[in-house]
């Protein structure tokens, strides 16, 4: 009898014409998006290979490895395919040398800010989005259509049970709308193999996984539609009220809840950052050359009455104390400022921390964030990219400064250039190098962070629990509303 | 054995013992209602809006409970045993709709087969449409572009093809055209030949006179009379019926509806 309903759901869907306009729209969708999606990473690697060539060349070229200047570029990763996350807003290259700090710059968007507007379709947005909303299409009138059918009454004139009708209603909407929906993501899957991505076993569990969040996350949305289809008797309604919980579960709640935790933990602009430092900055100064003004005059007051050999001598005899006094002071002036900014920093990133966690824990209230931030993790794609990257570029950045000042001991080259200024041959400046370039062999290579599969499932592994624990709810209501709705 | 058989053969399919229902709003859809339909029998329970018609066929279905009294198919209770009762009764509505993305064939298979026959063929279901007077040309073709005749045809032979002992049928010729309500008819007609036992609701009094063996005429849930085919001939059934329609006749006149229900 089960398998009977099944059938009959899974051929309902599948022979329905909204059926065949949803599939063609999804495949192509999917498809395209793939297709594009590894069209840019392609490109994103051809130009990331020739900026490492030129940077390297640039070191090449320099006159010598005194304060030579490397640029470590953001490794394009084959997940930005399928979840481009914060991929096109964060910075893709730093500066790396031992005068500047680490600072991702020149992000995928503020270089093309045209795709800035209406930003990049991948499949995360597909799956969060489109096949949400299809999901809801296809079952808002899952019970509450049947009941308007007539078929509800006919069918449960024969001996079918309320529970056994909701498995079969549920588990033929389900096959009738994933199992269509994996040949697309399959020809996608084929289309990453097919066109030379590099995905490594661990990107493959990674995409396998994302998958299987995709799954779960429609699953929720088959829920609520059927959910909703029982506690209504007419459709246009159950239609009516599943758009608004869609517009508000989808669209809404994440940014309602970033916003409600702005507004519960405050954070300051960096311009409100840069202000205190500058703030304590001068006030610093101030007491400074206030102190060094009651020094020298208390160091005056030592010397009323003495005459004015007296005072040269005292003077000389003094002179290096004073001076060592006084620039132990100015070098604590530098110690406080760079202190006080380092604790400030800190104090912005821990509360940025708190923000940003209260806000995701808000914004996982609904399942499309948590959807969302899970398949951000999984592809390595998410809030804490920014951060991995700029500390690995540190860690490089460490390794290239001990690089390059061993090449600059063994050369020997100061970096410093003569100019010669003669009437026979005019000015001449010499760089105190031959015409060779400087040998970069050995070179430190900038390596992307790897993120395991480990870290990128135990990462979204509360999200999953989380789908879990709604796609529960969901059913168990569900299955409350059908035992009480009325068959007439 | 005869003796045996006979009992067998007047047990009734369909009854309803003192059925009750009044509705959380404080309406009484049904009053002791007390019927029954043999085997081989039509009953044809006439009655206006909301006289109790489809609040009968709805406790028959389990789809609501009776507030009192008891509805039994084939001596199965079908409010405690819903699940068994309904392997006893097969129900066409008064408006068959069915999946319109499907063919008659295909929605003939379904339901057919969810009413626990598996054993057909095509052609048993071929044979089955023909004999509804379903035009071959029509058998693969989607219901969304049947006429409400040509839907309820197909109605008709999913419960001729489930073949159980009794049938409900609500309003079943409601918008079918003269033709196609007398086609329906006689097919009803030939399933009660067969020794099904039939519970119709219907406004039709014509048909009801011409094919019921048993009427009653319920208003506001009561049951206010009950006569069999050959006693309705000494009575003039649509005066009657049209009186208690518009309310001519309530409880203030007892004395004629004791004397038909005497009669």
């Amino acid at each position: 009898m089960t398998k009977l309903l099944i059938e009959k759901e899974l051929k309902n869907i599948l022979l329905s014409p909204k059926f065949v306009a949803t599939f063609l729209v999804c495949s192509i969708l999917i498809l395209t998006s793939v297709y594009i999606g590894i069209q840019e990473y392609h490109n994103a690697v051809t130009q990331f290979e020739a900026n490492q060539q030129i940077a390297r060349q640039d070191i090449e070229q320099a006159s010598n490895w005194n304060r030579v200047r490397n640029i470590a570029h953001r490794a394009p990763s084959p997940m930005q395919v399928f979840v481009s996350g914060l991929h096109f807003d964060i910075g893709r290259l730093s500066g790396i040398s031992d005068f500047q700090d680490i600072k991702l710059i020149r992000s995928p968007y503020s270089d093309e800010t045209l795709f800035a507007i209406f930003r990049f379709i991948d499949f995360a947005f597909i799956v969060q989005v489109v096949l949400s909303l299809f999901a809801i299409l296809f079952t808002y009138d899952a019970i509450n259509g049947e009941r308007e059918n007539g078929t509800l009454k006919l069918t449960f004139a024969n001996s079918v049970s309320r529970a056994q009708y909701l498995i079969s209603k549920f588990v033929g909407i389900w096959l009738g709308l994933i199992v269509p929906l994996l040949i697309p993501i399959l020809i996608g899957l084929l289309l990453i193999m097919i066109l030379d991505v590099p995905v490594s076993g661990t990107e493959w569990i990674s995409i396998g996984s994302f998958i299987g969040l995709s799954v779960l996350y429609i699953t929720f949305f088959i829920g609520v539609g059927i959910l909703v289809s029982s506690l209504t008797r007419k459709s246009s309604l159950s239609f009516l009220l599943l758009l608004v919980i869609w517009i508000g579960g989808v669209l809404i709640l994440p940014r309602m809840s970033i916003m409600a935790a702005g507004q519960l933990v405050p954070v300051q602009s960096v311009a409100q950052l840069e202000s205190k430092q500058e703030a304590f900055r001068r006030a610093r100064w101030d007491q400074y050359s206030s102190q060094l003004s009651q020094k020298w005059r208390a160091r005056s007051e030592e010397m009323s009455g003495m005459t004015n050999e007296e005072r040269q001598a005292y003077r000389d005899d003094k002179e290096w104390e004073w001076l060592e006094e006084d620039d132990a002071a100015r070098k604590q002036v530098q110690i406080d400022i760079t202190d006080n900014n380092r604790k400030l920093i800190e104090e912005t990133d821990n509360r940025k921390k708190i923000q940003e966690q209260l806000a995701f824990n808000l914004a996982r209230i609904s399942p499309a964030s948590s959807f969302r931030l899970a398949a951000m993790n999984l592809a390595g794609t998410d809030i804490d990219m920014k951060n991995r990257y700029e500390e690995s570029m540190r860690a490089y950045r460490d390794d290239f400064v001990e690089y390059t000042e061993q090449k600059q001991a063994e050369s020997g080259n100061q970096g410093g250039f003569r100019i010669n200024v003669s009437s026979d041959s005019g000015v001449k400046i010499d760089f105190g190098r031959d015409d060779q370039t400087l040998d970069t062999s050995g070179m430190p290579q900038y390596t992307a962070p790897v993120v395991t599969a480990g870290m990128a499932v135990s990462s979204s592994i509360l999200d999953f629990g989380l789908m879990g624990i709604f796609i529960i709810i969901i059913f168990g209501a569900a299955f409350l509303a059908f035992l009480r709705y009325d068959m007439r | 054995m005869d003796t045996m058989n006979e009992t067998i053969k007047q047990a009734p399919l369909l009854e309803a013992r003192n059925l009750t229902k009044v509705y959380e709003d404080g309406v009484k859809a049904l009053d002791n209602l007390d019927l029954q339909v043999l085997p081989g029998e039509i009953y044809a329970m006439l009655g206006g809006n909301g006289a109790g018609k489809t609040t009968t066929i709805n406790i028959f279905l389990d789809f609501i409970q009776p507030t009192s009294g008891q509805a039994f198919i084939n001596g199965i209770n079908a409010n405690e045993e819903p699940l068994e009762a309904k392997t006893n009764i097969a129900f066409v509505s008064e408006n068959v709709q069915l999946y319109p993305n499907f063919t008659a064939i295909q929605n003939v298979d379904f339901f057919v087969r969810l009413g626990g026959r598996h054993n057909y063929s095509r052609s048993d279901y071929e044979t089955a449409l023909n004999r509804v007077g379903l035009q071959s040309q029509a058998f693969d073709k989607k219901l969304k572009d049947f006429s409400k005749g040509m839907r309820q045809k197909c109605g008709i032979a999913i419960a001729i093809l489930k073949d159980s002992p009794a049938i409900l049928l609500d309003e079943p010729t409601s918008g079918l055209d003269p033709k196609a309500g007398k086609e329906f008819i006689r097919l009803i007609g030939e399933l009660r030949d067969e020794g099904k036992g039939i519970l119709m609701s219907t406004h039709d009094i014509f048909r009801a006179k011409e094919i019921a063996n048993h009427v009653g005429i319920l208003n506001n849930g009561i049951l206010v009379a009950q006569k069999t085919q050959a006693e309705l001939k000494g009575v003039n059934l649509e005066t009657l019926y049209v009186e208690y329609m518009a309310g001519y006749m309530d409880e203030a006149e007892p004395s004629l509806v004791n004397n038909l229900s005497e009669a």
